[in-house]
């Protein structure tokens, strides 16, 4: 690949009436990346997603995948493209196989070998009808078809859902064999813990507007965690409140519950010097929870 | 406390009523505007007692007469009782397919509940449709100075509202029994098809007059309600029918498991898992079928297509020998046949094969059968896969959206041929079984010019799905187009200084060259070819233009 940028957006607005769907939407995708896109339900995220596969018109803006054009050029495009829609929905009177037949027909061709070895990593029943598989095993049907052409972008929405951990984890290494062949993941998701793991970077959407670019990196150390500290004594708040990155610290007798976004070093130091500590849980603070504490200000609303 | 299960099948299901019976209700005012103008002598003086028969006309008939039972008598309770078949087919089964019944379940309501909120709202919509179409029926002479007070509109209306009923309940009986609402609606309109061809053609046949009373048709229009006043005898049939029907209903859809998401499974699937049927069938209904987007989409929709060429078949064949029966009773009055009153029914002179023919296959029956496969197909075909979510995945391949719309129409082209060519050799069969000795060549023009007809509006149904994404819109905007055209044509060939006006009905171009008599008009297929080019043409564009619905 010549050209270094895989998917861009310049302006990319979509309007529904009064509803601003989608604002000004400008992104650059390098070939190669996997790209996180972040946003809670009903951001806009599947609307750039539609938006950029053509299957609706910006109201203003454009977008280009490896240099096309997305609507002038679309069914060329297409030819090196993989899609995973969300709330994927098949035929359900095809089995698996006949399903993936046909979409390879419509490409002309499919290395069936490897068809093979994707449904045998992802554990998927080909020979049922999709009508009479759980979300899951069809959500599986929908990957294999979005991977089995070796794309050289592959643009997913929310495609884990439905999956057991086990076949997530597959399916995350999948993603980063796809990354490490020079190909681009652009991945929809709403939960940061999936995002996190396999992304290079993160781009962070909400009521329409992108708000945040961030390498993954960067934005584990802002991720807020919640701990849940027990002790054998009684502790008291104050002792923790000076401590950098420590938020909202509540008491309730052995138990301690705190945010947190400091050193987890200096916590534990602190905690293990003054107190006889018994148990430690940490946790991801919720998406939203970092949007409202870090993305107030560009939001302007939230 | 079932009001809301009651309130929102009759919010989703109004649109179809209020459609169904405003169009009527035009129909209306247009036939008695034009019976108006035109000399009805020919009606009063003798007309043959086996046509007044088959027509529900009275010797003293006039012009509200006339209008009454052209436009209410049949198509008015065809109408009506294909819509609350259409409802009843969709309460239990449809919710089933949607997977919505179990969502509904999950409520504290039983099933007898839901099923009886359902009834309600049945009863309710036909109830709103017959007071659409009686109002209409007061108003029109009214407007247009005609003198209806010998008619009784009540009683027919009566009459029409539990013929629909009953079929209402029909399909919901049987869809409540198999959970297969295509079942349900097939069944319920084959039975509501047979029962008002033989309640029409059985009195004319001597020793089986008996035999039409077997036919639920007969207790709606046999005691001749516009004339006679409701017959409170055939009524309560038709209610103590329904009654049983919706009994059943209850029954069926308590005893058994319901259908989840989980598919039937099909012949083709059992023959599909036997081994010596594996390869071949292997090949046919799994990678032929996906070879290409036309091949699959003409796979779809299969028993719609079953089912009306197994009709058209089935009815051609007897059409021959049951002319055979009736020929002594109609032959000797052909000259006396008013062509004012075989207009609706496709100008045929009874007298002859060709004529009975046309009255009783070709003039609506065939046109009707190619649009029910065509518009079936073309609406799931954009519309549908839109609906289904499927259409961003199949965009996601390297095909332009004008090819979606070329092999869908092509699927669609093909349905409607095979239908087509077994409406002819179903005709054929009838000729050579009746010794009729028609010509096959007319037979074969008149088939093709009526899958031409209607395959206009199965094209009209694609423009449709393409533009609005939504099948319903497509399925109604079709069907009410198809019906308003043939209305249309048929009164405005009537008067004489509206007839210029027919051209702009397709259904001009199907008929009005008596094909069965003097074969191919080509001219009039080249309009109908044109036609249905351009409109395919018109939806290409449409469906470029738009966005993608979300979803269903």
């Amino acid at each position: 690949m010549t050209d270094q940028t895989a998917i861009q957006t310049e302006g990319l607005t979509k309007h529904y009436g009064e509803t601003r769907a989608l604002v000004d939407l400008n992104l650059e995708i390098r070939t190669g990346e996997i790209f996180g896109f972040l946003g809670p339900n009903g951001a806009g995220k599947t609307t750039a997603i539609r938006t950029i596969l053509d299957e609706i018109r910006p109201t203003a803006g454009s977008a280009s995948i490896l240099g096309m054009d997305t609507h002038r050029e679309s069914v060329e495009i297409r030819r090196h493209i993989g899609y995973v829609p969300g709330d994927l929905a098949m035929y359900p009177n095809l089995t698996g196989r006949d399903t993936l037949t046909y979409f390879a027909n419509l490409r002309g061709g499919v290395d069936w070998a490897h068809v093979d070895s994707l449904a045998d990593r992802l554990d998927a029943d080909l020979t049922k009808k999709v009508g009479d598989l759980s979300s899951g095993n069809r959500q599986k049907v929908g990957l294999i078809q979005a991977f089995m052409n070796r794309p050289d972008v592959l643009i997913m929405d929310e495609p884990s859902s439905g999956l057991d951990p086990l076949v997530q984890r597959e399916f995350q290494a999948m993603m980063g064999e796809v990354s490490a062949e020079g190909r681009t993941v652009f991945l929809s998701s709403h939960t940061l813990s999936e995002v996190q793991r396999v992304a290079d970077r993160v781009g962070i959407i909400r009521h329409g507007r992108l708000i945040a670019v961030e390498a993954v990196a960067g934005l584990r150390s802002k991720a807020i965690r919640k701990v849940d500290l027990f002790f054998d004594d009684l502790v008291e708040a104050t002792v923790f409140e000076p401590l950098p990155g420590v938020r909202e610290v509540s008491v309730a007798d052995h138990h301690v519950t705190l945010s947190f976004d400091g050193q987890m070093e200096t916590l534990l130091k602190l905690v293990t010097e003054r107190y006889h500590l018994l148990d430690i849980t940490t946790h991801e603070a919720d998406l939203e929870e970092i949007f409202l504490t870090y993305y107030r200000d560009e939001d302007g609303e939230a | 406390m079932l009001a809301t299960v009651l309130t929102k099948t009759v919010r989703d299901r109004w649109k179809g009523i209020a459609i169904g019976g405003a169009s009527l209700a035009l129909t209306l005012l247009f036939a008695m505007s034009v019976y108006r103008d035109i000399d009805l002598t020919i009606y009063t003086e003798d007309l043959p007692e086996a046509f007044r028969k088959l027509f529900n006309i009275s010797e003293d008939t006039d012009v509200g007469g006339l209008a009454y039972g052209a436009v209410y008598s049949t198509y008015g309770a065809l109408t009506l009782a294909g819509i609350t078949l259409a409802i009843g087919s969709a309460s239990i089964a449809g919710e089933e397919r949607n997977g919505t019944l179990g969502l509904l379940l999950g409520n504290p309501k039983s099933r007898t509940h839901v099923l009886v909120s359902k009834a309600g709202s049945l009863v309710l919509l036909a109830l709103a449709g017959t007071l659409i179409m009686w109002g209409a029926g007061l108003v029109v002479p009214e407007l247009l100075n005609v003198d209806v007070e010998e008619l009784r509109i009540g009683a027919l209306m009566v009459h029409m509202f539990t013929i629909a009923l009953f079929h209402g309940f029909l399909a919901m009986a049987i869809g409540a029994w198999t959970g297969r609402g295509a079942v349900a609606s097939a069944t319920s309109a084959g039975v509501m098809i047979v029962s008002l061809f033989a309640t029409g053609l059985l009195p004319l046949v001597e020793g089986f007059e008996g035999l039409a009373k077997i036919f639920p048709w007969y207790y709606y229009e046999g005691g001749d309600p516009l004339l006679n006043g409701v017959d409170w005898g055939h009524l309560s049939v038709l209610l103590a029918g329904s009654v049983i029907l919706g009994g059943l209903a209850v029954y069926g859809v308590n005893r058994r498991d319901l259908r989840g998401q989980a598919l039937g499974v099909t012949l083709l699937d059992r023959l599909r898992a036997f081994p010596l049927t594996q390869k071949i069938v292997d090949r046919l209904a799994g990678s032929t079928r996906v070879s290409r987007i036309w091949i699959k989409t003409a796979s779809e929709r299969q028993g719609v297509l079953i089912a009306t060429s197994y009709a058209m078949l089935l009815m051609g064949a007897m059409i021959g020998p049951m002319y055979n029966l009736v020929e002594d009773a109609l032959g000797s009055f052909a000259d006396d046949f008013p062509d004012a009153l075989l207009a609706l029914v496709g100008n045929g002179d009874m007298g002859t094969a060709e004529g009975f023919y046309q009255v009783e296959i070709f003039g609506l029956m065939a046109p009707i059968a190619v649009m029910v496969v065509g518009v079936a197909i073309a609406a799931r075909a954009l519309a549908g896969e839109e609906e289904r979510r499927t259409m961003g995945l199949l965009l996601a391949n390297p095909i332009t959206r004008s090819r979606i719309v070329l092999e869908k129409s092509l699927a669609m082209g093909l349905h409607a041929a095979v239908v087509g060519f077994i409406t002819f050799a179903g005709a054929a069969l009838g000729s050579l079984l009746g010794g009729l000795g028609m010509s096959m060549g007319n037979l074969a023009a008149t088939s093709l010019l009526a899958t031409l007809v209607g395959l206009v509006f199965g094209a009209l149904a694609l423009v449709l799905s393409a533009g609005t994404g939504r099948s319903r819109v497509a399925v109604f905007g079709a069907v009410g187009a198809g019906l308003i055209f043939h209305l249309l044509n048929a009164f405005l060939a009537l008067s004489d200084s509206l007839a210029g006006l027919a051209r702009w009905s397709p259904f001009y171009y199907y008929l009005t060259s008596d094909p069965l008599l003097n074969g191919m008009h080509w001219g009039h297929a080249a309009v109908l070819a044109v036609l249905t080019v351009g409109l395919v043409a018109v939806s290409v564009v449409l469906f470029q233009r738009r966005d993608l619905r979300q979803s269903g």
